[in-house]
């Protein structure tokens, strides 16, 4: 039947169309969308930022031979289970939801919980160095629940955003704010930030309430290529290629710790 | 970084790089080339459907119905997501069983699949419309002068079910090229993926995105201007009513 031979003809072209799987190449997909600084498209097609040359330092530790695949954010996961990429390394946060489906690297990065105050101030994002003080924080954050366990002496003020906070701290009604390092650092970086503000520190990690920082994603059961990246990560560690990168880019530890 | 802020609106949509106007363009070829791959495959899949689920037997006219039915009832980014997440899974696991090497299922190849198949169905729809639109006396004409099938085909029906399928054809061609937009969520980068992209990071989110827009009305007015040429031909000697 034509029809038949039609259908035939149509399929099989389109199955030349498409390539086979090369097993040689390790496949790191990143996100489509820009998220500055770690990663952001140019008008050239290329990929670049932290997280760009952070992958690609892992893969040259590593020895592996890796082609940067960009996915949208929204499939990333889909794109990794059905084989389409091998690795993600898109800042994605490891959670206990994603666990579920795929397995994570140890973490490559951690936006940790950052305190800021006054240019002049001398508060230590610790327990006793933050008593008597009063810290801005925004209402049911992860670092509020953060503050109310490791910060039992400081006084809380709560605020609905933390654009709130950021106010009062330049208005001089709070002493400090504790918030995610890269949210404040873009208000340090804004000129009222740079008017009346520093970095104090970041706080002392918990796992529990600030989770366990950002990941490579992996399909489940790749275990010789989880081992390999961890290695990789380490060794990018303490060879000095990582703080090499970070420091263009950061001036805080994101590592974290 | 570059300080795409303060550059002008020139600077921003020139073609080479830092420029993004280069990209749109690129971004709007490959719309193209997936819109139009799918429309012609669309076209042979819509022709053949339409002819037989007319003259097919039983099963092949059920078969058909069910295909137009559940093409046109699941909106295509459901179907861009089956074909190109679940899809290769499937495929591959039926290729693996049948002991065949693994093939990779690229966002072009699925792009075009998922126009294609949405596109056929609709069109199987316009073109069976048309063909019953035409006098049964014709066909009945032109068999009892001796014409075989395909001479039918060609002297009668194509001519005369053309001027009422056109319309509707030209409206699913400019569906076609608008619908490679849903192929975004794959993160293929066609052109309101780029767009979309240049906006992120230059920040100059209307600039972008009403370039992307100008684009698209370029091709539905140069789409449109063909497409009446073409009714206009195949129209000829036919009296307005």
């Amino acid at each position: 039947m034509k029809f038949k031979k039609l259908l035939l003809a149509t399929t099989a072209s389109l199955m030349l169309l498409s390539t086979a799987a090369s097993a040689d190449i390790t496949r790191i997909g990143i996100a489509t969308e820009p998220y500055p600084p770690f990663s952001v498209p140019d008008a050239a097609g290329n990929y670049n930022g932290w997280e760009i040359e952070i992958a690609n330092a892992v893969c040259a530790a590593a020895k592996l031979e890796c082609e940067i695949v960009a996915s949208a954010w929204d499939g990333i996961i889909p794109s990794l289970k059905a084989e389409k990429i091998d690795v993600i390394a898109a800042s994605l946060s490891v959670t206990a939801a994603r666990l579920k489906v795929i397995d994570f690297s140890n973490k490559y990065y951690q936006t940790g919980a950052a305190l800021i105050g006054a240019a002049n101030s001398s508060i230590a994002p610790t327990a006793a160095g933050v008593g008597g003080k009063t810290i801005g924080i925004q209402s049911a954050s992860i670092h509020q629940a953060y503050a109310a366990k490791h910060f039992p002496d400081a006084s809380i003020r709560e605020y609905q955003s933390q654009d709130e906070a950021n106010q009062d701290l330049f208005a001089g009604r709070i002493d400090a704010t504790l918030a995610d390092v890269l949210t404040l650092d873009a208000f340090l970086a804004s000129e009222e930030g740079q008017a009346c503000c520093k970095l104090l520190g970041i706080a002392k990690n918990d796992v529990e309430i600030l989770g366990e920082g950002i990941g490579f994603g992996l399909r489940k059961g790749n275990d010789e290529l989880k081992a390999k990246l961890n290695a990789a990560i380490d060794q990018i560690r303490s060879d000095g290629t990582y703080a090499k990168i970070s420091a263009k880019y950061f001036d805080f530890n994101i590592y974290g710790d | 970084m570059l300080n795409y802020r303060d550059m002008s609106v020139a600077d921003l949509l020139a073609l080479a790089p830092p420029g993004w106007g280069g990209v749109l363009l690129d971004g709007l070829w490959l719309s193209l080339q997936v819109a139009g791959a799918g429309y012609i495959i669309g076209l042979l899949i819509g022709g053949s459907g339409a002819l037989l689920k007319i003259s097919g037997g039983p099963l092949t006219r059920d078969l058909l119905t069910c295909y137009t039915t559940l093409v046109r009832s699941i909106p295509e980014l459901v179907l861009i997501l089956l074909i190109y997440f679940a899809g290769p899974v499937a495929l591959n696991q039926l290729l693996s069983a049948l002991g065949l090497p693994k093939i990779e299922i690229s966002p072009l190849v699925a792009g075009i699949t998922v126009i294609a198949l949405v596109q056929g169905a609709y069109i199987t729809e316009v073109v069976r419309g048309a063909i019953e639109a035409i006098p049964v006396g014709h066909i009945e004409a032109a068999r009892s002068l001796g014409m075989r099938p395909f001479t039918i085909f060609r002297r009668i029906t194509l001519p005369e079910l053309l001027p009422t399928a056109l319309p509707g054809l030209s409206n699913l061609w400019l569906i076609a090229t608008k619908d490679t937009a849903l192929l975004a969520v794959v993160g293929f980068s066609e052109l309101t993926l780029v767009a979309r992209q240049a906006a992120a990071t230059t920040k100059h989110h209307l600039l972008f995105l009403c370039a992307a827009g100008l684009l698209y009305l370029i091709v539905s007015v140069i789409s449109n201007w063909l497409f009446r040429r073409l009714e206009n031909r195949v129209n000829r000697g036919q009296s307005h009513v």
